[in-house]
C-alpha cells in the first residue's frame, strides 16, 4: 500500500499541458525537417527527448496523487492493451516479413554496365533513387496507425476499470 | 467483500478525506472500498483495522460472515 504526492516541485496541471502541446507541435516540425533532409535519426532522436521531457514534467506537476488503487487500475489497463496488441503486431511483422521475404533480398550485386552503350549510364546516374512505397512504406504507416489505436484501447480501458472500480463515483460527501 | 467502514468512520467523526489522509490514499479509494468497488490490500485493510483499534474482522465482512451480520 503506497501513496505518492509529487509535491516538490512547483508545475501546475496546465502548464504541463501546455509543455505537452508544444512539444508534440515540435515534433510534427521536426518530423517534417526530418522528411526534407532525409535523416530519420533527427527525428527519431526528438522523439525520444520529447517522451523523456514530459515523462520528467508530469513528475513534477503538484498535488498529483497516486494510490494502489490507481497504480492497478493502470496495471489492469496496461496488460489488457498489452494482450490485445502483442498479436496485432506479431500479425503485421509476420505479414511484412513474408512480404519482403517473398522477393530478391537485393543481395545481388548490380549487372555490369554494358561498355557498348552509355545510354543506359546516363540513365542510371539520372534515375531517382526512391524507395518503393508499396511494401516499406505502407509497413510504416501501417505501424503508425496500429500504435495510435493502441493508444486510444488503452485510454479506453483506463475509463473502463476507473468506472469499475468507483474513480468518478459521487457521495453525500461531495453534495 | 462487505465492510463498515462508513460505520467506523462516522464514530470517529471523520471524514473521507480525512480518514484517506490518515491512511495515504485518495478519498476516491475510501470511496470505493465504502461502496464496496474496490478491495483493499492486506497491507491497507491492517492499516484501516489499527486506525479504528479493532480487528480486520470487524471492519470488513467476508461471503457467509457478511449474510451472518
Amino acid at each position: 500500500m503506497f501513496k505518492i504526492v509529487y509535491n516538490g516541485c512547483n508545475m501546475k496541471r496546465n502548464t504541463f499541458y501546455l509543455l505537452a502541446g508544444i512539444v508534440a507541435l515540435a515534433e510534427v516540425g521536426i518530423f517534417w525537417l526530418s522528411v526534407e533532409i532525409e535523416r530519420p535519426i533527427l527525428i527519431q532522436i526528438a522523439f525520444v527527448l520529447g517522451v523523456l521531457l514530459i515523462y520528467g514534467a508530469r513528475r513534477m506537476v503538484e498535488d498529483r496523487v497516486e494510490d494502489e488503487r490507481t497504480a492497478m487500475i493502470t496495471q489492469k489497463a496496461a496488460l489488457r492493451t498489452l494482450e490485445v496488441f502483442w498479436v496485432v503486431f506479431f500479425m503485421l511483422s509476420l505479414g511484412s516479413a513474408v512480404a519482403a521475404f517473398s522477393r530478391p533480398l537485393g543481395l545481388r550485386p548490380p549487372p555490369p554496365p554494358d561498355p557498348n552503350t552509355t545510354h543506359t549510364l546516363i540513365m542510371r546516374i539520372t534515375e531517382p533513387d526512391v524507395l518503393p512505397f508499396d511494401l516499406f512504406g505502407r509497413f510504416a504507416v501501417g505501424q503508425l496507425v496500429l500504435l495510435c489505436l493502441m493508444i486510444f484501447l488503452y485510454v479506453g480501458f483506463r475509463v473502463y476499470y476507473a468506472r469499475k472500480y468507483g474513480e468518478w463515483d459521487t457521495d453525500e460527501e461531495q453534495d | 467483500m462487505k465492510n463498515r467502514i462508513k460505520v467506523y468512520r462516522a464514530m470517529h467523526d471523520l471524514t473521507q478525506e480525512g480518514l484517506a489522509n490518515e491512511l495515504g490514499v485518495t478519498r476516491q479509494t475510501v470511496l470505493a472500498i465504502e461502496k464496496g468497488k474496490y478491495d483493499p490490500s492486506l497491507d491497507l485493510a491492517f492499516k484501516i483495522a489499527r486506525f479504528f483499534g479493532v480487528t480486520i474482522e470487524d471492519i470488513f465482512l467476508y461471503g457467509d460472515t457478511a449474510e451472518q451480520k
